[in-house]
């Protein structure tokens, strides 16, 4: 017999047997998973980043470059979650193999300096986003952007230069719009609270507007309340859990609010985590009921619409638009009709490419950390999308909507990136 | 006429083997039993698959060739055999090994005839797939070694498809077995798919398993005429892509017509026949698919007859026009017609007629070439009409000559190029008949 | 066989690229398992990309004498692609392109690593898809499908893979490129192609596949027949048969799997029946209202409690999808299940759930059966739990009685999964010496050196009580415990 055997992983947070037992290793998730279909390695297929994490805590593996390097490599899409019909949770595996590695492994100085910058000090607080987000425009106006090229820096601040890739930073954030509220136009059919996102309330401001113009015109009172926080998906996802727990209480505590009928977000990666506040908080006895209550309220943009009903729009919409599910929205959140039940009531005929609601690769800050994977899972992506020849491409999340800025660049097609929002606006 | 003698003196072996009165050395006999003019020196009717195995490990020790037969019926086709030592008849392995109405399977000696076979399996309302020419004469055995088919190859697939299991003995004497008598298996190797189609090289058969068929409780023919090949062909690809699911689809050009039905007003044209089974509504809705190009429809024993007559075109053929070729095509179903195309081009450079029918749907093809009354009957434009044809049939495409006058038997090797490697092929020949002792010469080595 | 050989792993990268091998215990760990329970490590992995790749990577192979196992995606049941003696693995996932659709001749040529389910959605704007359907379909390789003759739930109308492939390119241990049939449906010669399927990659490694494209057909029907027992379904089998019906598909699950499935995805299946038939009905329109109408009767005849009938797309998705993701779906319930995969006569398949029924019993084991009884193909998934050793010995003397019952009806141990590592011990029971010695002679008139997925399909005597205690078990070693 051989001895018990001794875990590579420390205590805390970790994948334990309860939760990667469930993988029966059939592997029907492989050909779902972005990463496999480019790289064409088991230890970048769902089932062999499972096995890795068994092989670590039965002490065959070490917790070092190799695993670290598979785990990073992950998109966190969820793709493999939609697939598996065993059920195996590996959005949790994940993120508790992350903290493992957060933990555990001493990565670079520069990237260890950096990675607790950006997620210890910048993203949580708007003001410093702020700062740093007029840092990257000054740095797009002024020449130095080709300075900065290749440093390594910017790539990892997530709002880099990557040309195509870096989000525009457009001049007015909606940091004004903090502590607003926006009356409802006609007959008031609800009232919700807007989160606007730390990323995308710095790239795309007027997205928030449309969200928010939209809304009114359906008859919905929208509050962007003062005190809200950066969701913590980036945290979670990175493997920063007690700082995503942090954000979350402060979330709570900013938007659960009687008066509000629901918290909605127009981005899918905000709204998926969001909606796991509940177990984010389950051991924590002052917020677990209240995280529950909160996870109840959150909805996303489209899931809101969809749910109260869209009013008569003004224009009909003509064009023939291709609609990629977030994975966030799609795998994290099981929403799939909704958005495309929106394009279609303002006219847009909508064309279904294969593997809509594959990932894009853009997956937060993956597009700038794993470059060349990401780009060749996105190369895959475009031939799927320009096999149905659409004028537009329509999307629900802010990175994705980068990314197939990016992708239609690399393949020279000729379509416009949207917003599912931003066509809503267009219509009202 | 070349008759070997050596076996003679092993006549005593073989009567240890399998009883006298199953050894024949009655020269008359052996005579009839002539293959392209080369009489065994022996025959031989073994009872079991234990007296196979004896006289083929016999066989092996002596150097001596052995030609499995049947019915007899396809004996001509192949290349001529140097020399006979036994012909080995598989006549008395009738026994039914299992036959289980409720599952629809049935497994019989190799010896047993095709007609036999349907005749009882109709009894239950089943029905056996396989419909090659002459069901009287024709054996499963000789059925699965030559891999022949009819029309209903279109409906049902052809043996590969629903032969499901087979016991064997290889040339060297060994009994074998592959799959076995359920629908669906896969322990072991497909030993099934080797032997269809082997001509009898290497091994001989001496059971099989088939999936049986509910028989259809009404069927209906459509005939639809065509003023040419490529407008029938046209007919052929729509009833392909429409949703129809016909039984047999066979193209039948003007001059088949005629041999298959002499006397009668000969037919202006290339006809379709297409074959439906089904309820009268089903049978309607063939009728409005199929539209106003369908000239005459046939049921009942008509049709019966009609389709029994074509499944014996190549022996009505070789008949009618003893001096003649038989042809048997298998191609991608794209060259169909371009093929035909090919054959009418090389029949008239040689002034040859020619008939031809054919499974259009699987691209099947059988043409009968004959020289016309007013041109020259010369060895040589057999030869070109052969050699003409193998230059221009497409990759992927394989031809067989399945009949052609004594004369230009040296001269035409009955099988031409194949699209499967052929080294591979002699592999396995190696493997089961290393000796080669099972129908030496004959086929491709 | 420890590839130990300095120079294969450099060669190997010369042969298809630096990124294109992997030789650190921490990668070829991840490939010491597939679907099924065994384990074994190789010693190297190769990703080709081409076919010439393939025969460089077979001489060189040969030369060294390395064991070569090919391998898809690895969601083989019975250990097929599972390195058992070590040696080279040809992982097939970059070599996945569809090399040509070919739509009036109804083929499609592609690369051994394309995906099942890809190949149908690539040509479905064609009105056409791949028949063979495994419930793997999602990730399984046609290259898989092609060495194990993979079924499906549609097989029973339309034939397993063999059927459905008519040409092949193979790449032999001398490293020789070789091609058996092609775009016709049948040739002249020896049908090496149809032998090829279903030799579970011990013949060739298979570099390219040509196969048929059926149309869609006009009209489906999909029936779900409720009934009490799972004999009064088992009896259904052989009636609708009788009737004279072939249906497109016709599947069993006994009542303890269709709840375990109903509670992961609500395809409707009530949870108090004994058991239910998915039946499945396809072609012409007239036809298949007729049928319906009969299936209908038989089951109702047969003590169905009731039938319902798909009413749209999604409603038939929804029962399927139940169907396609039993297997896994039971991975909810239990950390481990090893499926058996026996044949018995349609008939017998009343008896032979009795009997699985009785093992369970005796075993004290929990078996859930989901399969196609059109084809009498049992699936028996008994659940086990890999840390307990005592437990998993049950399983398999469980096992082994289940498909003992299955040759004594007749049948056969494997309908679609293959021997490889797992049922090899059992084919002595099903063949003779004679009837093996005459395939292993046709292993090696191409595969002498026995160098191709050594140690599959057929008994090694060596090997025979491999799995005697749980010291010698292989799972439990692998697992550490
Ligand atoms: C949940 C689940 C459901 C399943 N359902 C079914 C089902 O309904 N029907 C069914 O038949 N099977 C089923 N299977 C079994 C399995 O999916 C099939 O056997 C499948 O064909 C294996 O394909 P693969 O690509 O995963 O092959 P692998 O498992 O990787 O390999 C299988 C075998 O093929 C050989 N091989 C692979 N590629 C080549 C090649 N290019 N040349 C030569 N040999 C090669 C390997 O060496 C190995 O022996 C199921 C499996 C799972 C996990
Ligand atoms: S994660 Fe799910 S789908 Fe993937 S191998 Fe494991 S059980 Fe199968
Ligand atoms: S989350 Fe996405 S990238 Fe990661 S394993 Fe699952 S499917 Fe692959």
């Amino acid at each position: 017999m051989a001895e018990k055997p001794v875990s590579n992983f420390s205590s805390g947070e970790k994948p334990t047997w309860d939760l990667y037992s469930k993988c029966v290793h059939c592997g029907l998730c492989l050909d779902q998973c972005p990463t496999y279909r480019a790289l064409g390695t088991e230890m970048d297929s769902p089932r062999g980043r499972i096995y890795q994490m068994v092989l670590v805590d039965q002490g065959r593996l070490a917790l070092a470059d190799s695993f670290v390097t598979h785990i990073d490599r992950c998109l966190g899409c969820l793709n493999c979650q939609t697939a598996c019909p065993s059920g195996v949770p590996y959005g949790s595996l994940l993120e508790r193999a992350r903290s493992q590695i957060e933990e555990n492994y001493p990565r670079s100085w520069l990237q260890r300096k950096v990675r607790s910058h950006f997620y210890g000090t910048v993203l949580p607080s708007f003001g410093k986003l702020a700062r740093h987000a007029k840092l990257v425009r000054f740095y797009q106006r002024s020449g130095l952007q080709g300075l900065a090229r290749g440093s390594g820096l910017l790539k990892l601040l997530g709002v880099a230069e990557l040309d195509a890739l870096s989000p525009r930073i457009e001049s007015d954030f909606s940091f004004a719009d903090l502590g607003r509220v926006y009356p409802a136009e006609g007959a008031q059919r609800g009232r919700v609270a807007l989160l606007i996102g730390c990323i995308s309330s710095v790239a795309f401001a007027e997205l928030n507007r449309a969200t928010i113009r939209v809304l009114t015109r359906n008859g919905i009172e929208v509050h962007v309340p003062q005190s809200q926080s950066c969701c913590g998906a980036l945290h979670l996802h990175a493997g920063y859990i007690e700082q995503s727990r942090t954000l979350a209480r402060h979330n709570i505590d900013a938007m659960l609010k009687p008066e509000f009928d629901a918290i909605v977000t127009n981005a899918a990666g905000c709204g998926s985590t969001m909606k796991e506040y509940a177990a984010l908080l389950e051991h924590d006895p002052q917020y677990a009921k209240r995280a529950q209550e909160f996870v109840v309220k959150v909805r996303d943009i489209s899931e809101y619409l969809a749910q109260v009903g869209l009013v008569e729009p003004a224009h009909k919409l003509k064009a023939r638009v291709t609609y990629q599910d977030p994975c966030h929205l799609a795998h994290a959140q099981g929403i799939r009709s909704a958005p495309r039940q929106l394009l279609k009531f303002i006219g847009a005929e909508v064309v279904e490419s294969p593997r809509a609601d594959s990932c894009c690769g853009s997956a937060g800050v993956y597009n700038v950390t794993q470059n060349e994977i990401s780009m060749k899972i996105l190369d895959e992506k475009m031939g799927y999308i320009a096999s149905v020849e659409p004028e537009i491409v329509a999307t629900a999340n802010v990175g994705c909507m980068l990314q197939y800025a990016a992708g239609i660049k690399r393949k020279g097609m000729n379509a416009r990136v949207v917003h599912v929002v931003e066509l809503l606006d267009e219509a009202y | 006429m070349s008759t070997a003698t050596i076996p003679t003196r092993f006549a005593a072996d073989f009567r240890a083997i399998c009883g006298a009165e199953h050894v024949s050395e009655d020269p008359a006999q052996l005579q009839a039993w002539n293959i392209l003019g080369v009489a065994p020196a022996l025959a031989v009717t073994p009872a079991s698959a234990d007296e196979i195995a004896g006289i083929l490990r016999f066989a092996n020790e002596h150097g001596l060739s052995v030609v499995p037969a049947g019915g007899f019926t396809q004996q001509q086709v192949g290349n001529p055999p140097p020399q006979i030592d036994v012909v080995l008849f598989t006549a008395r392995l009738t026994a039914v090994e299992h036959y289980d109405v409720g599952d629809l399977t049935v497994g019989i000696g190799a010896g047993c005839t095709v007609a036999q076979l349907s005749a009882m399996v109709a009894k239950d309302g089943l029905f056996f797939a396989g419909d090659p020419a002459q069901p009287e004469r024709s054996t499963i055995g000789g059925l699965l070694a030559t891999g022949l088919y009819g029309p209903l190859r279109h409906g049902y697939g052809g043996l590969r498809d629903y032969c499901i299991g087979v016991r064997f003995v290889t040339g060297d004497g060994r009994k074998a077995k592959g799959g076995g008598r359920v629908v669906k298996n896969v322990a072991g190797y497909d030993m099934m798919k080797l032997l269809i189609g082997s001509q009898g090289t290497l091994g001989i058969i001496t059971s099989a398993s088939f999936k049986l068929f509910p028989a259809p409780r009404q069927t209906r023919t459509f005939v639809a005429v065509f003023p040419s090949a490529a407008e029938a062909l046209q007919f052929r690809s729509q009833v392909l892509r429409s949703p129809l699911d016909p039984i047999c689809l066979e193209l039948v050009s003007p001059q088949a017509h005629e041999l298959l039905a002499p006397g009668s007003p000969a037919a202006a044209g290339w006809s379709i026949c297409l074959r439906a089974a089904g309820s009268e509504t089903v049978l309607a809705r063939y009728r409005t698919e199929l539209g106003t190009a369908v000239v005459r429809e046939m049921e009942g024993a008509n049709e019966q007859g009609f389709w029994r007559t074509l499944s014996d075109f190549s022996p009505l053929a070789a008949e009618r026009h003893p001096r003649s070729l038989l042809i048997s095509m298998t191609l991608p179903v794209r060259d169909v017609q371009s093929v035909l195309n090919e054959v009418s081009t090389v029949a008239e450079s040689n002034h040859f007629l020619f008939a031809a029918i054919g499974r259009v749907g699987i691209a099947h093809l059988l043409v009968s070439l004959w020289p016309a009354p007013d041109a020259e009957d010369s060895l040589v434009s057999f030869v070109d009409t052969v050699s003409g044809l193998r230059n221009r049939v497409p990759r992927d495409a394989s031809l067989a000559v399945l009949h052609c006058p004594s004369e230009t038997r040296h001269h035409i090797s009955a099988w031409g190029p194949m699209p499967t490697d052929l080294e591979s092929m002699r592999a396995v020949k190696m493997a089961l008949d290393p000796k080669d002792i099972l129908n030496r010469g004959r086929f491709l080595f | 066989m420890p590839v130990n050989l300095p120079g294969l792993v450099e060669h190997l990268r010369e042969i298809a690229g630096r990124d294109a091998v992997l030789d650190r215990p921490e990668d070829l760990m991840l490939y010491e398992y597939d679907a099924g329970i065994r384990k074994s490590t190789p010693g190297a992995v190769v990703f080709p990309q081409n076919t010439e790749q393939v025969s460089q990577i077979m001489r060189l192979a040969t030369a060294l004498n390395v064991a070569v196992v090919a391998r898809g995606a690895g969601t083989g049941l019975s250990g097929g692609s599972i390195p058992q003696a070590g040696g080279l693995v040809i992982a097939f996932s970059r070599m996945n392109r569809i090399l040509e659709v070919d739509v009036e001749n109804q083929r499609a040529t592609v690369r051994p690593g394309v995906v099942n389910l890809q190949l149908s959605e690539h040509v479905s704007h064609l009105g056409l898809y791949f028949a063979p359907d495994p419930s793997s379909q999602k990730a399984c390789t046609i290259g898989g499908n092609v060495a194990e003759n993979s079924g499906g739930p549609h097989t029973l109308m339309h034939g397993v893979t063999v059927n459905h492939v008519t040409g092949v390119e193979v790449v032999m241990p001398s490293g020789e490129i070789v091609h058996f049939g092609g775009k016709a449906a049948e040739s002249y010669g020896y049908d090496l192609t149809g032998f090829m399927v279903g030799s579970e990659g011990t013949v060739g490694i298979v570099t390219a596949i040509t196969v048929k494209l059926l149309r869609k057909p006009e009209k489906i029907a999909t029936l779900l027949g409720v009934f009490e027992s799972v004999d009064d379904a088992a009896l259904t089998v052989s009636a609708i048969t009788a009737a004279g019906i072939t249906p497109a598909a016709l599947e069993m699950l006994d009542g303890w799997t269709l709840r375990t499935v109903e509670a992961f995805c609500h395809a409707g299946y009530p949870l108090d029946a004994g058991a239910v038939l998915l039946i499945e009905l396809e072609g012409l329109r007239e036809a298949v209202e007729e049928q319906a109408i009969a299936v209908r009767e038989v089951c109702l005849s047969q003590k169905a409690r009731e039938v319902r009938r798909a009413k749209d797309d999604d409603e038939r998705a929804l029962l399927w999808k139940g169907r396609k993701m039993a297997f896994a779906a039971l991975g909810r319930v239990t950390p481990s299940y090893y499926t058996q995969d026996g044949v018995v006569p349609r008939s017998q398949i009343p008896a032979v759930m009795r009997h699985i029924g009785n093992v369970a019993k005796k075993y004290d084991l929990t078996i859930g059966n989901i399969f196609h009884a059109g084809d009498g193909n049992l699936h028996p998934l008994i659940l086990f739990d890999m840390r307990n050793a005592e437990q998993f010995e049950r399983v398999l003397s469980a096992s082994s009685e289940i498909l003992e019952f299955c040759i004594q009806c007749g049948g056969s141990i494997t309908g679609e999964h293959g021997v490889g590592l797992e049922k090899r011990d059992l084919m002595s029971r099903l063949f003779t010496e004679e009837d093996l010695d005459v395939m292993i002679s046709l292993r090696n008139a191409f595969n002498g050196r026995d160098i191709l997925n050594p140690q599959k399909i057929f008994p090694t005597p060596r090997m025979c009580r491999e799995i005697t205690g749980p010291s010698q078990n292989p799972v439990l070693m692998q697992e550490g415990l």
